[in-house]
């Protein structure tokens, strides 16, 4: 009886890693054909450009044995999350005054156009002259650069909200709290989420580009390591763990998504 | 004894103007009442004002002058006084996507803090009640359009209101649909003695439902009552019944012709010109 029951679960285990296995497909197969073609180039072309696939896997690999190395690693995902998440909360509560009101839209809209217009490489530079410390400076970048976009998600959320909805909550004689609770936050949920996925590419970009300049800690501060000693697998290995730490949050953001919003009918998942 | 008051608009006017200064009245002096326990149908063509009196009754819009109240209450001022004693059936169901069926039935207890627990063994009742045992779980994209209906309806009497606005309940549905769940919602109505406030188009749906007929003319004030209860206990048939409610659409419109705001609007052009 056991026995069955072990197996149907194992053949459930074994259903749901293939059903896995052929979502991700056409990436693992792209991926393969990539590596291929890598490894064939690295008999035509010298190390320095093309290192061959054992040499980046075996860096890869230090970086996440080697508690010195990953604490770069994990430097730049804690920076990156820190920096997203006070950037959501300041950018959130504009995009919902901004939703709200207005007066605020009316001055506020063009100001975040105009931040949203200066090149982040900009705010690099701007940065590093206003400030000395470091960890203040990459937080900085990150928040001018990422906050804009929550702003403007959540703002065009809110005034996307059901008018109806909204009466209806009114002709129960909701409270202005209980409207935000039980109407807007679930209605703006999806753009909420979108804005979480643009955001994190953009971030871990910033950050990186941020960390280049005067950090000591950090994927950027490696990388530039990396470029000074002419290291190719070395760059490849950090440039792959971000992506790793990237996915990560992106399946991070999925989760969410699948949870939050599997209400939605099967086919309107982003 | 005189009845007890539930509802009056005594006096009202409302306009509005849109962004290119066109001017609109959409309600001049209108006074009617509603005792307890009454059941009022309001009819009359679009344009006169019957969605603007609901959006009033519900506290949406405030009268330019004159005065409504519901249970002795101003609803435009949001002082809680009123909070679990209206319930409200509009035209589409406005059930929230993000909640299953008996969540939305749930939403009225919910915003007047009954424990999670209470509410949703409430709202489970009312869900059998109008017919829907079983769909609990279902979120309202699985459900029909009568269903969906069905769980408005449950929204609004879960709350055990003291009085039930419906705007057009019906209109958004298939006649057979309509017919049935009308029949319900009258036993409903009848069984917890509620007041009810109708807006119809239906002249039909009036006569089968109401006790009192409004018949409202352009801009929006009463210019026929007819007291179909009285009519009904004469034993008066339905379609003399509807003859005259029909005269008094007529009336509106020869009043309407008078005054020169007959124009064919729809209510799209309306709802584009004047929505606030």
């Amino acid at each position: 009886m056991a026995r069955n029951s072990f197996r149907s679960h194992l053949s459930l285990l074994a259903e749901k890693t293939f059903k896995k296995f052929k979502k991700k497909r056409p990436l693992i197969v792209g991926l393969l054909v990539l590596a291929i073609i890598w490894e064939i180039s690295t008999y035509f072309l010298p190390p320095i450009i093309t290192p061959p696939l054992k040499e980046i896997a075996l860096a890869i690999m230090a970086i996440f044995s080697d508690l010195d190395q990953f604490k770069h690693l994990l430097a730049t995902g804690i920076r990156v999350f820190v920096a997203l998440i006070v950037s959501f909360l300041m950018g959130a509560l504009l995009g919902t005054l901004m939703g709200t009101f207005d007066k605020v839209r009316e001055y506020a809209k063009p100001l975040l156009h105009f931040i949203q217009g200066v090149p982040a490489l900009s705010w690099v530079i701007f940065a590093v002259i206003w400030f000395a410390n470091v960890e203040f400076r990459i937080g900085f970048i990150l928040l001018i650069v990422t906050m804009p976009a929550f702003a403007l998600y959540i703002e065009s959320a809110v005034r996307g909200v059901s008018l109806d909805l909204i009466h209806l909550s009114q002709a129960f004689q909701a409270n202005r709290l209980q409207q935000f609770r039980m109407i807007i936050i679930p209605s703006i949920i999806p753009e909420v989420i979108s804005s979480w996925s643009v955001n994190l590419g953009a971030g871990v970009r910033v950050a990186m580009v941020a960390e280049l300049i005067g950090s000591t800690l950090g994927v950027g501060f490696q990388l530039l390591n990396s470029q000074a000693v002419f290291d190719m697998a070395g760059a490849i290995a950090w440039t792959l763990s971000l992506v790793m730490l990237l996915s990560i949050f992106q399946e991070m953001i999925s989760f969410a998504e699948s949870r939050l919003l599997s209400w939605r009918p099967k086919g309107e998942h982003s | 004894m005189k009845d007890e008051l539930h509802i009056k608009f005594q006096g009202v006017s409302k306009s509005f103007t849109n962004q290119g200064g066109d001017y609109f009245q959409a309600c001049s002096e209108l006074s009617f009442e509603v005792n307890k326990g009454e059941i009022v149908a309001i009819v009359g063509e679009t344009g006169c004002g019957k969605s603007t009196s609901f959006n009033m009754l519900l506290g949406l819009q405030k009268p330019d002058i004159g005065e409504v109240r519901v249970l002795g209450y101003d609803p435009f001022i949001r002082d809680d006084e009123l909070k679990g004693k209206v319930g409200i059936i509009f035209q589409n169901d406005r059930l929230l996507p993000w909640c299953n069926a008996v969540e939305n039935v749930a939403l009225g207890l919910k915003i007047l803090n009954v424990s999670l627990e209470k509410r949703l063994n409430i709202a489970s009742k009312w869900l059998k009640r109008v017919g829907l045992e079983g769909f609990e779980t279902s979120h309202p994209h699985e459900l029909s359009g009568g269903m969906r209906q069905r769980i408005s309806i449950a929204r609004a009497f879960a709350i055990e209101p003291k009085i039930l606005y419906a705007d057009e309940a019906f209109t958004a549905l298939d006649e057979l649909t309509a017919s049935r769940i009308r029949k319900d919602l009258l036993g409903l109505i009848k069984e917890t003695e509620i007041t009810t406030i109708f807006i119809t188009h239906s002249v039909s749906e009036a006569v089968e439902i109401a006790e009192r007929i409004l018949v409202f003319s352009r801009p929006g004030r009463v210019i026929l009552e007819i007291n179909c209860k009285a009519e009904k206990a004469k034993n008066n048939p339905f379609n003399k019944i509807e003859g005259l409610v029909r005269d008094g659409l007529s009336l509106a419109r020869e009043d309407m012709l008078r005054a020169g705001t007959a124009e064919d609007v729809t209510a799209e052009d309306l709802k584009l010109k004047y929505e606030v």
